[in-house]
């Protein structure tokens, strides 16, 4: 397999990962923001910083309130992380690779842009912007659905799988990174009121719900998203689901052995410590720093399949 | 939808579908009949739908224009050309006949000069082609083959007869587009083909397949396969694109791909540099190995032409043929099917003056208005005079080309290109349309069962080309055998 060519669909699978966890963040946090009493610390702005895209923001907009955030985090030229950016460079990835990918593919992904593309006009909308943001979500599901039905488990499926994973993991860690919010000695009461809500809102921004519910058949409450989120194994969006599957994938790759080890220091740094017991502003620490440590996996990924001729700086 | 066709007139021109204003050609009257009784807005849906289609596949070209470079929509025109097999038998005969005598003619020129030496063609001639590549002399490709791929032009004139209009030796591209057009037509007309049978085109990718595996070098069982695109900014990378996926080619740049100190061709892959033993190629000669030809290409590869030339790679087509891919060689394609086959033509050049003859120019500024004025080495049907169609300002501009450069120059008659029907708007109306077929040639050869028609859309046009405001048909061989009737 050509290095260019694994590098492009390495970065179409991240894009589309994110582009699904985008629309369903920004959908989930809608409905959330519905429910809440105005006088929480929790707002429109709260999306941006769960993106740390607050530099990006400012040097684009003045005021902050709904239409913008929205503009910025769906169609924004200058957010390299908006919605539309990362779409466009999933098409371009897919239009790139078109002699790897299962033909629907690229057809899947290009219906999929030009819809959204001609839908930005309306996002300020909130019911077409809504209706926007599950359409998304489900094409891009098909796109995952004609992968994983119609292509050979080879390396490019490998590459493919692997930045799922990854680009899955670092959204989790976002998301619980909000949990230091939830869990603040000095949040306020409205916050402490809402709780219920707000944790309910953590599973649902990861599709979690459902399962958290069936897995421990009681009330949704802080120790128990926690632990659903972060160790759960059966649970497809778990932290820990998402790091394990990554060394399920980089491990039939042409010489893995030092990025497997590396990858397995990660997976050992971060489940070998109870993070229940730590202290809420703990968890946004590690979390922190468990994004950090993705990005390094990901720039050694580069390094190593998709530049080998790079020298290391 | 009758009313669609109330005012249809092919007037003097050839209609690939009708006799005349009203009767269908024998094989056509299935197909007309049917588009007839649909009603006018089932078929406006369906050009909706094929808009549709085509633009959620993303079949697009690039066109180069000032105004940057534009991704355009693949134009397409629902209505199929049809061309009865019989017909097309013969035409099939005549294309490989044609392209057996133009390898011949390459690889004579490159080695022994058999057909300069016995007069045949002036030596000067060969020598002008922008298209010779002295660095090929002496090269002697698989199978005596050096342009593998041909996609020829096919026009046919007022009273029916398919002339030759250009050979396509050096990258001909729209073998996609035809292949595009034909799953279009199928899902959008599917119960047409219920009507006829129409001869299948899906399986050009596997010939294409086989025939670049038949060039690998002899110790090669299981040869490494790749195409060599230009990359995502060419006009033609969705072909690239699709026919590496079809024909289970490798789609890469030249970046990708490096030479070893063994001489062999290498690409960079997650496992290492693997080798490449068939390179079909979509960037022209001069790009190709910046070592050889042009110094600034950063597309090619450098080394590549020592490789090929030690046979350590073929490529296809093999750098140098363009020099066939020639408007003053072409004139000369009727007498080397004659002098390497000993055969008469089957299918006829369109007639051709050659401005390099003192006589023949002046014949030709003689009667400017009425001719077709060409330089022998443009393609994409830029920088030529159609006369006729032509302001007196800009015949007198060719007046002074012609004068001042006759060698680079043929002229021939303005032919009376053949129409078919053609949905513009509110209407049915005659369009031009030209023919290009696909020729595989290999250790075996093959056809294309009819081709990609391409149509002026605009009324009264003869540029089919898609450059320049062209469209497509889908393009059907129908068997008639059974038909009987007018033929």
């Amino acid at each position: 397999m050509l290095s260019r060519v694994a590098e492009r669909v390495y970065w179409l699978a991240r894009y589309l990962e994110r582009v699904e966890n985008t629309a369903r963040l920004i959908n989930v946090h809608t409905g959330l923001l519905m429910d809440l009493p105005r006088d929480v610390e929790i707002d429109w702005f709260t999306l941006v910083t769960i993106f740390d895209a607050e530099m990006f923001y400012h040097a684009n907009f003045e005021q902050i309130n709904e239409n913008n955030v929205m503009q910025f985090l769906l169609a924004e030229p200058n957010n390299p992380i908006s919605l539309l950016n990362s779409l466009s460079a999933v098409r371009e990835n897919a239009r790139t690779s078109l002699d790897i990918l299962p033909e629907e593919t690229w057809e899947q992904v290009n219906e999929l842009y030009l819809l959204v593309k001609n839908e930005m006009a309306a996002i300020s909308n909130r019911r077409r912007r809504q209706q926007l943001l599950l359409t998304i979500m489900e094409r891009c599901q098909t796109v995952w659905g004609i992968l994983v039905n119609h292509m050979s488990r080879n390396h490019a499926y490998h590459f493919m799988q692997t930045a799922k994973h990854l680009e899955r993991a670092d959204m989790t860690s976002r998301i619980l990174e909000m949990t230091s919010l939830l869990m603040a000695e000095n949040r306020s009461e409205s916050m402490r009121a809402a709780e219920g809500i707000l944790w309910t809102h953590l599973l649902r921004a990861l599709s979690a719900q459902q399962m958290y519910t069936q897995t421990y058949s009681s009330s949704v409450n802080a120790d128990g998203v926690l632990t659903f989120l972060i160790r759960d194994e059966a649970f497809p969006r778990s932290l820990f689901f998402s790091l394990k599957a990554i060394g399920r994938y980089l491990w039939p790759l042409p010489q893995a052995a030092s990025t497997l080890e590396h990858h397995q220091k990660i997976m050992s740094e971060m489940f070998n410590e109870n993070l229940k017991e730590l202290p809420a502003e703990m968890i946004y620490t590690r979390m922190d720093e468990l994004q950090a440590k993705l990005a390094e996996l990901s720039s050694q990924i580069s390094q190593k399949w998709f530049h080998p001729d790079r020298s290391v700086a | 939808m009758m009313q669609l066709w109330r005012d249809y007139d092919p007037g003097e021109f050839y209609d690939e579908l009708m006799y005349d204003q009203h009767q269908p050609r024998h094989f056509s009257y299935k197909l007309l009949d049917y588009l007839k009784s649909m009603r006018k807005e089932a078929f406006a849906q369906r050009i909706v739908d094929s808009e549709l289609e085509i633009l959620e596949r993303g079949i697009t070209f690039t066109v180069y224009s000032d105004a940057g470079n534009i991704d355009r929509a693949w134009p397409f025109d629902i209505i199929p050309r049809i061309i009865p097999k019989g017909e097309w038998d013969c035409t099939e005969k005549g294309l490989v006949q044609r392209i057996r005598a133009l390898n011949m003619f390459i690889n004579d020129i490159y080695n022994d000069g058999n057909i300069i030496r016995d007069g045949l063609i002036p030596e000067d001639v060969v020598l002008q082609s922008k298209g010779y590549r002295p660095q090929c002399k002496g090269m002697q490709p698989a199978h005596g083959i050096w342009a593998h791929i041909c996609g020829s032009d096919l026009v046919r004139d007022d009273s029916g007869t398919m002339y030759v209009l250009e050979d396509n030796l050096r990258v001909p591209s729209g073998v996609a587009y035809m292949l595009e057009n034909r799953k279009t037509t199928k899902r959008v007309l599917p119960e047409l083909f219920k009507l006829l049978h129409i001869s299948p085109v899906n399986d050009y990718p596997s010939h294409l397949s086989a025939m670049l595996a038949s060039l690998a070098p002899d110790d090669v069982s299981h040869p490494k396969m790749v195409l060599l695109t230009p990359g995502i900014y060419n006009s033609a990378y969705f072909e690239h694109a699709a026919l590496a996926q079809q024909a289970g080619l490798i789609l890469l740049e030249g970046a990708d791909l490096t030479v070893g100190n063994d001489g062999y061709v290498y690409m960079k892959t997650i496992h290492g540099l693997e080798r490449v033993d068939v390179i079909y190629r979509r960037i022209d000669d001069d790009f190709i190995d910046p070592l050889v030809f042009r110094e600034d290409s950063t597309l090619g590869i450098p080394g590549i032409m020592q490789a090929w030339r030690e046979g350590k790679v073929a490529i296809a087509n093999a750098p140098g043929c363009g020099v066939a891919d020639d408007k003053v060689i072409y004139a000369y394609v009727p007498a080397m099917i004659r002098y390497y086959l000993n055969e008469e033509p089957l299918l006829p050049n369109v007639p051709t003056w050659m401005c390099r003859d003192p006589h023949q120019l002046q014949h030709v500024l003689d009667n400017l208005p009425d001719l077709v004025v060409k330089p022998a080495n443009e393609s994409g049907g830029y920088g030529m005079l159609v006369g006729p169609h032509s302001s007196e300002e800009k015949i007198e501009e060719f007046r002074q080309l012609l004068i001042a450069d006759p060698n680079n120059y043929i002229a021939q008659p303005t032919l009376k290109l053949s129409v078919s029907p053609t949905s513009c708007g509110d209407h049915i109306a005659p369009r031009h349309v030209d023919l290009r077929p696909f020729i595989l040639s290999g250790k075996n050869n093959y056809v294309t069962p009819g081709g990609l028609t391409r149509v002026a859309l605009v009324k009264g046009s003869l540029v089919v080309n898609s450059s320049q405001g062209g469209g497509s048909k889908d393009t059907w061989i129908v068997d008639d055998s059974h038909f009987g009737g007018l033929n």
